[in-house]
């Protein structure tokens, strides 16, 4: 437990200097906050909403100058007080700190402190001096010059917003929007770039928890943060594509350095476009004869076009390496035929393959009109692109609430289904689709079945004719809060179908992976793995993607690539996992839940976002065409303008260095 | 729904911020960056502050009044000592990276940063460091368009216009803090990008950060050279375009008079060279509905003439290949206006004055020229003029009216004084296509179904002669000519023949105008007017009844299109198109150098 010597949070003052750190309550609201890395000790904490100083020694006139000297770097210029107030702050605590402080010179600092917080356009200004104001008003006994001013190395300054801190990824949202606004898409495309490769597939198919993150939802809707990485993406696609190319990768390293990445779905093509990068030789071995797993099988045409999709995983070839496709691990080699053929480390990117059953009487995969989810999609898909022969007729029932089950639905409507059913057990507002997926499969005339679940399939002649249904009702709250489903006894019904798409779930394909190849499952049967450095059971293997996290989305998968391909890295020439001082800062952030609870005091005008233009219902029930629209640049430009640009700055100051920078 | 202001109960209407229900009821805010104009209202200025409480609370808030809503029951307080202060401090602020080197600069006297300052009472600028100014780059590149990013607030009208209103998003922000400014997107060796040189962003920019390249030094010179003759000529938009400043609504006389006392050696009218433009031009879209070819396109505005090149190589063909007046005014002046009257045509200067920021690039084509001496020699925006005759010492004002007296190059009918305005050049055309077909006049001069004022307007017309009719298109604005072009691309717009213009509303808004503070477009339809109004008043109406048009032609030029007319009076158009192809190894590089200062290479 950390004991606070003094500081202001959220307005409230709290002041034990004179108490010995043993007579000091340690502080239960603050985890984490005793060493930054190892052996490291948090000397200061400085926010947006303050700042704690834990050992009293601290220059707090040095620890705020840092804080604003990254504010005034990270200023971006357009708005006044911010622009012109932090780079003058920042000069006049330089003073002090030098020891030149005045009276007046406090004056002036307080003066431009309060003009940057209140008057400032985005959170960064208003936030950034907050933690100085606080010490003007409470401390004021120790903005003088104390002792030496601590080396810069000791400690660090990271910004983040909550779309960033919420995104998987992590990807630099307001800088990307940002750029839009600056009228440089090329720029904007070039910061998601810096993440994963396959922009315009994540700006159609993420689930977005930016948005869930985004401050505009107190106010009118969240920024289209999706519609902008497509916008950005589609407008350098084509002819103007991004070219990659082997003379962007920085230092490429000997021949030795040869990585296999087996998978060559988004977690296999973002952790190989990394591996590239940092200069490795990276072969993907996939399955399939296209790059893409379920992004390419699991995601109809209608939400991603596969011409899209192949322009991104094409990135892995233009940086160098190449896609052995036709390769299944199990089938044509085992992982250490891999470390035979000279690969120095492994990355199991194997996605889930297999549906799980529903678990209900009478269930047989072998019979005719029973599918699993990803089996029907991957059916629909080579039906979509090969002509390979899918006769849907009669009504088609699909069981799940997920975007497997809304791809499912959906796609049986385009492919002549007579009527299509969605049976899920919880109720809609339960469902974990996307809520627009879930509009969508409405509009285009899908039946929804809330609270009611299969009991048994029903069969005659090896196909199927039907399903035992029963109803469901909620529980009770239990003590947490949670609401459960229970089936009502006596409510069962036959109801007639020609087609079940059991849709509830996917699972690692376990006879990818015999003992014999030393990668170990878990309990839930993922691919084992250290979640920090995704190593697996077996030394030089790493897992991400669905194989390891369970069926997920496409940005943990990309996430979970970036994250592998620096894991390999340091085990391949580091030899140790290295310490990330961001990450760091990340978790410390994220267990103290520093970037929820902000409000907004003043009236704020409400620009509701852009409708993305879509086909019909009507047109979209008969094709598998893209049903989204692109946006104008002039959209674009309107919907960038809602961003509030929520960045704020946090600064830790330490004992000693912190390894791997100081931002 | 009511609120406060200064403690008086006001009404306001849904959809008003604090600054358009405080402007609605007369109470002055500061504001800066904001143009209500063109809805422009990005907040960055942070002048506007004022005092809010809401309904129910007991604390008050500093907000910007320009982007901050009315709502029920609040209340306003622009006043306070708070308020005052806090503004002062803000201009301040402003004033620290900025360039005050005010007497020399461009916008000295009109504004609105000096405004402001005057305004909140500042009497110090404490934090002012001229390094800061200095760090940001001067761009004088650009033939028509200065760009001192020293003086540039961040207010962003211009980028809003050339956007929003323009449709050429030819401008992009660049670098972070301090060193934020404005560029030219994309420019290559040669200072070739988007831009056409329309100058709309110099018209609402609040400073003296953008302006046109001045070239009163050049006039002066050639003025006073014994040795050199000058030749001036000024567009039909420019007699109109002190209307607001002098009061004078057609300062055609005045400007005669003027030129005259500076020593003009001849003064002449782009107006005669607008009719014989309908001369040339009518008679090739004549003959391309003859040969049905479709469409033909105007080619006076060398806005449009740019954009065309930059933007739609591809209908570069469909240009008519007449030139815009001025250059067939510079072309006459220097062959037949030379022969005529005995002069070396090297020794003499064209000058024209133009509502215009694009002139003064057009003039330096290298197709405009002969044996690589330019026909016009120099182009003088309206604000140049202005210029001029302060350091000339000469009040417009007080000046007796004169008028043309060259006996070669002069005289004008209705048709050329409405080239001035948008559906001027086609009303024009039409007066006189329709004698060419017919040989007889449109029965009423004024084709009013030209005449309203939407940024695209279209009229189907009967021309007789066993003709089809024609489909006639007008357009002004360059967002509306990209519709056009856009439209007659995919095969909806089915057209004759095309106006463009490519300033909102034509030459009489064009970018070479006085500027106005706060104001786009200011005074705008009353400059119409009288141009329609100097049309009604000639007793000839018809280019091709300018007495002096037609002895030109029996003169010299033979018939319309003749060879000689075609050496002299038209041009060609090149492919100025450029296809960027986007590196990611480059995006990389220039996103670190966007990004805050060192190791940006490791960050997000």
């Amino acid at each position: 437990m950390v004991r606070v010597s003094y500081g202001v949070w959220d307005g409230v003052v709290r002041d034990n200097r004179g108490l010995i750190p043993v007579e000091i309550a340690p502080d239960p609201d603050l985890e984490g906050f005793e060493y930054f890395n190892d052996g490291n000790p948090i000397r200061a904490f400085i926010g947006d909403r303050g700042f704690v100083v834990f050992d009293p020694e601290v220059d707090l006139v040095d620890a705020l100058w840092r804080h604003m000297d990254r504010a005034a770097e990270e200023s971006c210029g357009k708005c006044t007080p911010c622009r012109v107030g932090a780079p003058l702050i920042r000069d006049a605590l330089a003073e002090v700190r030098a020891g030149r402080g005045s009276e007046e010179g406090w004056q002036r600092i307080a003066a431009l402190a309060h003009q940057m917080a209140e008057t400032s356009l985005c959170y960064l200004g208003q936030s950034s001096a907050n933690a100085l104001l606080a010490a003007i008003e409470h401390f004021p006994e120790h903005l003088k010059p104390g002792g030496a001013p601590a080396p810069v190395d000791n400690g660090m300054s990271y910004v983040t917003a909550p779309c960033v801190e919420a995104c998987p990824s992590k990807v630099a949202v307001p800088r990307y929007i940002d750029f839009i606004k600056d009228g440089r898409p090329d720029l904007s495309l070039g910061v998601i770039l810096r993440k994963y490769p396959m922009a315009a597939t994540c700006g159609r198919v993420c689930v977005r928890f930016c948005e869930m993150a985004c401050r505009r939802n107190a106010i009118d809707e969240p920024v289209g943060i999706k519609i902008l990485k497509r916008y950005v993406a589609d407008q350098q696609a084509g002819l103007h594509g991004p070219i990659f190319s082997p003379d962007m990768i920085p230092t490429r390293l000997p021949d030795s350095m040869r990585v296999a990445v087996v998978g060559g779905g988004p977690a296999g093509v973002s952790c190989a476009y990394h591996l590239l990068l940092r200069g490795y030789h990276v072969d993907v071995l996939e399955a399939a004869e296209v790059a893409g797993g379920m992004a390419r099988s699991g995601i109809p045409s209608y939400r991603l076009p596969k011409d899209v999709l192949k322009a991104e995983t094409d990135t892995v070839e233009q940086l160098g390496g190449h896609f052995r496709f036709g390769q299944a691990l199990g089938r044509d080699f085992t992982i250490d035929d891999l470390f035979e053929q000279g690969y120095k480390a492994v990355f199991l990117g194997l996605g889930c393959a297999k549906g799980t059953l529903l678990g209900v009487a009478d269930e047989d995969p072998s019979l005719k009109g029973y599918f699993s989810g990803i089996d029907f999609l991957l059916e629909v898909h080579n039906h979509v692109e090969y002509g390979a022969p899918l006769a849907l007729h009669g009504e088609v029932a699909v069981v799940g609430g997920g975007n497997v089950a809304m791809d499912c639905v959906r796609s049986a409507l385009r492919l002549g289904a007579s009527k299509v059913h969605l049976i899920y057990r919880r109720t809609e507002a339960d469902m974990p689709a996307d809520h627009e997926e879930i509009e969508a499969a409405k509009q285009e005339g899908v039946i929804f079945h809330c609270l009611t679940n299969p009991s048994r399939i029903l069969s005659e002649d090896g196909r199927i004719v039907g399903m035992d249904l029963i109803d469901m009702r909620q529980t009770v709250p239990d003590k947490k809060g949670r609401i459960g489903v229970e089936p009502i006894p006596g409510t069962e019904h036959a109801f007639r179908c020609d087609v079940v798409v059991a849709a509830i779930g996917q699972q690692v394909d376990k006879q990818t992976l015999p003992a014999s190849d030393g990668v170990q499952l878990d309990k839930w049967g993922c691919v084992a793995i250290n979640p920090q450095t995704l190593v697996t059971t077996r030394m030089g293997v790493f897992a991400g993607g669905d194989c390891a996290s369970g069926a997920s989305t496409l940005i943990h998968a990309m996430a979970m690539g970036l994250k592998a391909a620096r894991a390999i890295d340091d085990y391949l020439r580091h030899g140790h996992a290295r310490f990330f001082p961001r990450t760091r800062m990340r978790r410390l952030l994220n267990e103290n839940k520093l970037l929820s609870g902000e409000c907004f005091e003043v009236p704020v005008a409400h620009q509701y976002r852009i409708d993305i233009p879509n086909l019909s219902p009507d047109e979209r029930r008969r094709t598998f065409e893209e049903v989204e629209k692109p946006i104008t640049a002039a959209e674009a430009y309107r919907e960038a303008a809602r961003c509030l640009r929520c960045y704020r700055v946090y600064s830790v100051v330490t004992e000693t260095a912190v390894p791997g920078g100081t931002r | 729904m009511e609120a406060l202001i200064n403690g008086k109960p006001i009404a306001f209407e849904a959809g008003d911020t604090i600054l358009t229900a405080a402007r609605r009821v007369g109470c002055y805010i500061p504001s800066l960056c904001e143009l209500a104009d063109i809805d422009h209202a990005p907040g960055t200025c942070r002048v506007c502050l004022v005092e809010e409480r809401r309904a129910g609370q007991t604390a008050t808030h500093v907000v910007t009044a320009c982007n901050t809503p009315m709502e029920e029951g609040i209340e306003v307080f622009t006043r306070t000592p708070k308020i005052r202060e806090m503004q002062k401090l803000q201009t301040e602020l402003l004033l620290a990276d900025h360039d005050q080197d005010c007497a020399t600069c461009v916008r000295h006297g009109n504004c609105e940063l000096q405004d402001v300052a005057q305004f909140v009472g500042l009497q110090q600028s404490r934090f002012a460091n001229p390094i800061w100014a200095k760090s940001r780059p001067v761009d004088r590149s650009s033939l028509s368009i200065t760009r001192d990013m020293g003086k540039c607030i961040r207010c962003q009208r211009c980028v809003a216009v050339c956007r929003d209103v323009q449709g050429i998003d030819a401008l992009s922000i660049t670098e972070r803090g301090i060193g934020t400014c404005v560029e030219i997107r994309g420019t290559l060796v040669g200072g070739e990008s988007e831009c056409v040189s329309c100058g709309q962003c110099v018209m609402v920019c609040p400073t003296g950060a953008l302006a046109e390249r001045d070239d009163t030094d050049r006039v002066i010179d050639h003025l006073y050279d014994p040795d050199i003759v000058t030749v001036f000529q000024f567009a039909p938009a420019v007699r109109v375009g002190f209307a607001d400043s002098l009061g004078i609504d057609n300062a055609e006389g005045q400007i005669i008079t003027a030129l005259r006392k500076m020593g003009a050696d001849i003064v002449i009218d782009t107006n005669f060279a607008a009719d014989l433009v309908i001369m040339e031009e009518g008679t090739e879209v004549v003959r391309h509905i003859r040969q049905g070819k479709r469409p033909t396109f105007t080619s006076c505005c060398p806005g449009w003439v740019n954009f065309v090149e930059k933007n739609y190589p591809d209908i570069l063909p469909h240009l008519s290949s007449a030139r815009s007046p001025q250059q067939c005014l510079g072309s006459l002046a220097k062959t037949y206006l030379a022969e005529k009257m005995e002069i070396d045509p090297a020794r003499m200067r064209v000058i024209s004055i133009m509502p215009c920021t694009a002139k003064k690039d057009e003039m330096n084509r290298p197709q405009l020229a002969k044996n690589g001496v330019p026909d016009v020699d120099v182009v003088l925006t309206i604000r140049e003029f202005a210029r001029l005759l302060r350091r000339e010492g000469i009040d417009l004002a007080a000046l007796e009216p004169g008028t043309f007296d060259n006996p070669h190059l002069g005289g004008y009918s209705g048709a050329g004084a409405i080239f001035g305005t948008t559906g001027g050049v086609m009303e024009a055309a039409v007066r006189s296509a329709y004698f060419l077909i017919n040989g007889k006049e449109l029965p009423n001069a004024e084709v009013t179904a030209l005449r309203s004022f939407e940024n695209i307007r279209t009229a189907t017309v009967a021309v007789g002669g066993g003709l089809p009719d024609v489909n006639l298109a007008i357009c002004h604005g360059l967002k509306a000519a990209r519709d056009v072009v856009e439209g007659v691309l995919s095969g909806k717009y089915d057209f004759d023949f095309i106006e463009v213009m490519a300033c909102p509303g034509g030459c009489v808004t064009g970018g070479g105008h006085l500027r106005h503070k706060k104001a786009y477009q200011a005074g705008a339809p009353k400059k119409r007017v009288t141009l329609f109004d100097i049309d009604a008043q000639r007793v000839i109406r018809q280019s091709h009844n300018n007495p002096q048009i037609q002895h030109l032609y029996s003169d010299y030029l033979g018939e319309p299109m003749s060879e000689r007319a075609h050496h002299l009076l038209h041009t060609w158009y090149t492919d100025r198109k450029k296809e960027a192809d986007v590196a990611v190894k480059e995006i990389r590089r220039e996103i670190r150098l966007a990004l805050p200062k060192a190791k940006a290479s490791e960050r997000v």
